[in-house]
């Protein structure tokens, strides 16, 4: 099982549909998949880490590299960030997916 | 999911939709670098990178040493498990005297769903292997049908999550959706690509029912984000392909038997399963796109169970 901690809060399904009408094959897909995913765990880091006091960068990046999957990462950065933090995580999700949109599909 | 109302898109080959993802990846990874150099220093010094990060996870999971949900989830989420004797006895025996029978059967699918709320979280999650064990005796018992969490050692990228509306996958070259039957089932349309094993047959001449019942009752898991779905091909491939799957609707307890006929979807639509369109209607009619759902495999050595529908009593 693969699993990160902010993936409920994720949906890029519009990129989905675009891949899957231009890409035939499934290995092609799936490569595809994978950049969007590397664009997303890129954008999410730095929004979570531009919000983050510098002095728990080091701590979150290592509770988060044991257990990258775990959703008490949510709590721990809720504690420390001052705006809500899932609307957060949710808001630069749907700013990316316009942005994929816009700079790759039209 | 319909690729409807998407026609302001360029039409993209596959290279430059990559390309173009490829510029936009580099430069988020460039972005990340100039604002938080350190993430790339710390990441390297444990020797992963933030491209590697789902592997990263699906290996410590894998691992065996995090597949407790105590883990996984905030404290609220685990719910004490009753006795799986205690939870039988809350499902009534068959019945199978005029209109009764009806009645039996409703009466059950309200105490499973019952059972959902009161064992399962709102937000889907990996379940544990406790909870995992009393939905196999639920099903088994209940429903008829032998199902298991873990089969032959292989197990679900996860066995509670989302399931999303699927199009008609093409069985063989020139296949089209009007192939598909007729009605609203056909709403959907076909899928433009393939699905991961490829046309289900060469040719229209070779379809045979049992091909159509396979297209008909299929589903989609997440093969790509197995921990070891890399090291170990084609063993996993053949493995999954055509696997039968029981798929229990948590919110009304409606489930079908479903054939493994492509792998997806992706991690960031919030889905883990697809279905095929008669899959999605039978789980909750024609309107349903999304919702939640267990899945299992079924433990069918002999393929005696049927695909499609399953009437429980």
């Amino acid at each position: 099982m693969s699993r990160i901690f902010y993936d409920y809060l994720i949906s890029l399904e519009k990129i989905e549909i675009e891949i899957k009408k231009t890409v035939e094959l499934p290995e092609e897909r799936e490569e595809l998949w994978q950049i969007v995913d590397e664009i997303l765990h890129h954008r999410i880091i730095s929004v979570i880490l531009d919000k983050l006091p510098q002095e728990h960068h080091l701590e979150f990046l290592e509770n988060f590299h044991s257990a990258p999957h775990a959703e008490s990462h949510i709590n721990y950065l809720s504690e420390r960030v001052v705006e809500d933090i899932e609307e957060l995580i949710k808001k630069e999700a749907e700013k990316l997916t316009n942005e994929i949109i816009e700079e790759v599909l039209v | 999911m319909s690729a409807q109302n998407t026609s302001k898109f360029k039409r993209l080959t596959g290279d430059e939709l990559r390309q173009r993802l490829k510029i936009k990846y580099l430069r988020e990874k460039s972005n990340l670098s100039a604002k938080h150099p350190h993430v790339e220093r710390f990441l390297k010094d444990k020797g992963t990178t933030i491209e590697g990060l789902r592997q990263h996870s699906a290996k410590l999971i894998g691992a065996g040493a995090l597949t407790s949900a105590l883990l996984l989830s905030a404290p609220a989420d685990i719910k004490s498990l009753p006795a799986p004797h205690e939870i039988m006895e809350r499902f009534s025996p068959p019945v199978f005297s005029g209109n009764e029978d009806l009645l039996e059967k409703n009466e059950n699918k309200t105490v499973l769903v019952n059972l959902f709320e009161s064992l399962l979280p709102k937000r889907t999650r990996p379940l544990s292997r406790n909870e995992e064990k009393v939905l196999e005796q639920v099903f088994n018992n209940v429903m008829g049908v032998k199902t298991r969490a873990t089969l032959e050692g292989e197990h679900l990228n996860t066995t509670y999550g989302v399931i999303g509306a699927e199009q008609h996958l093409k069985r063989f070259p020139g296949d089209t959706v009007g192939e598909h039957g007729s009605g609203p089932i056909l709403k959907e349309g076909i899928a433009p690509g393939l699905g991961a094993w490829g046309y289900l047959t060469p040719s229209r001449e070779k379809l045979t029912p049992h091909i159509e019942e396979t297209e008909k009752w299929y589903a989609v898991v997440q093969t790509l984000y197995l921990p070891d779905w890399g090291r170990r091909q084609p063993y996993l491939k053949n493995w999954y392909k055509f696997r039968k799957v029981l798929i229990v609707n948590t919110n009304n307890g409606n489930a079908v038997v479903a054939s493994i006929a492509d792998s997806g979807p992706a991690a960031w639509t919030g889905k883990h399963y697809g279905g095929s369109p008669e899959v999605m209607n039978h789980l909750g009619g024609l309107r349903y796109k999304k919702g939640t759902v267990i899945t299992f495999f079924v433990d069918d050595p002999e393929n005696k169970v049927p695909l499609g529908p399953v009437e429980y009593n």
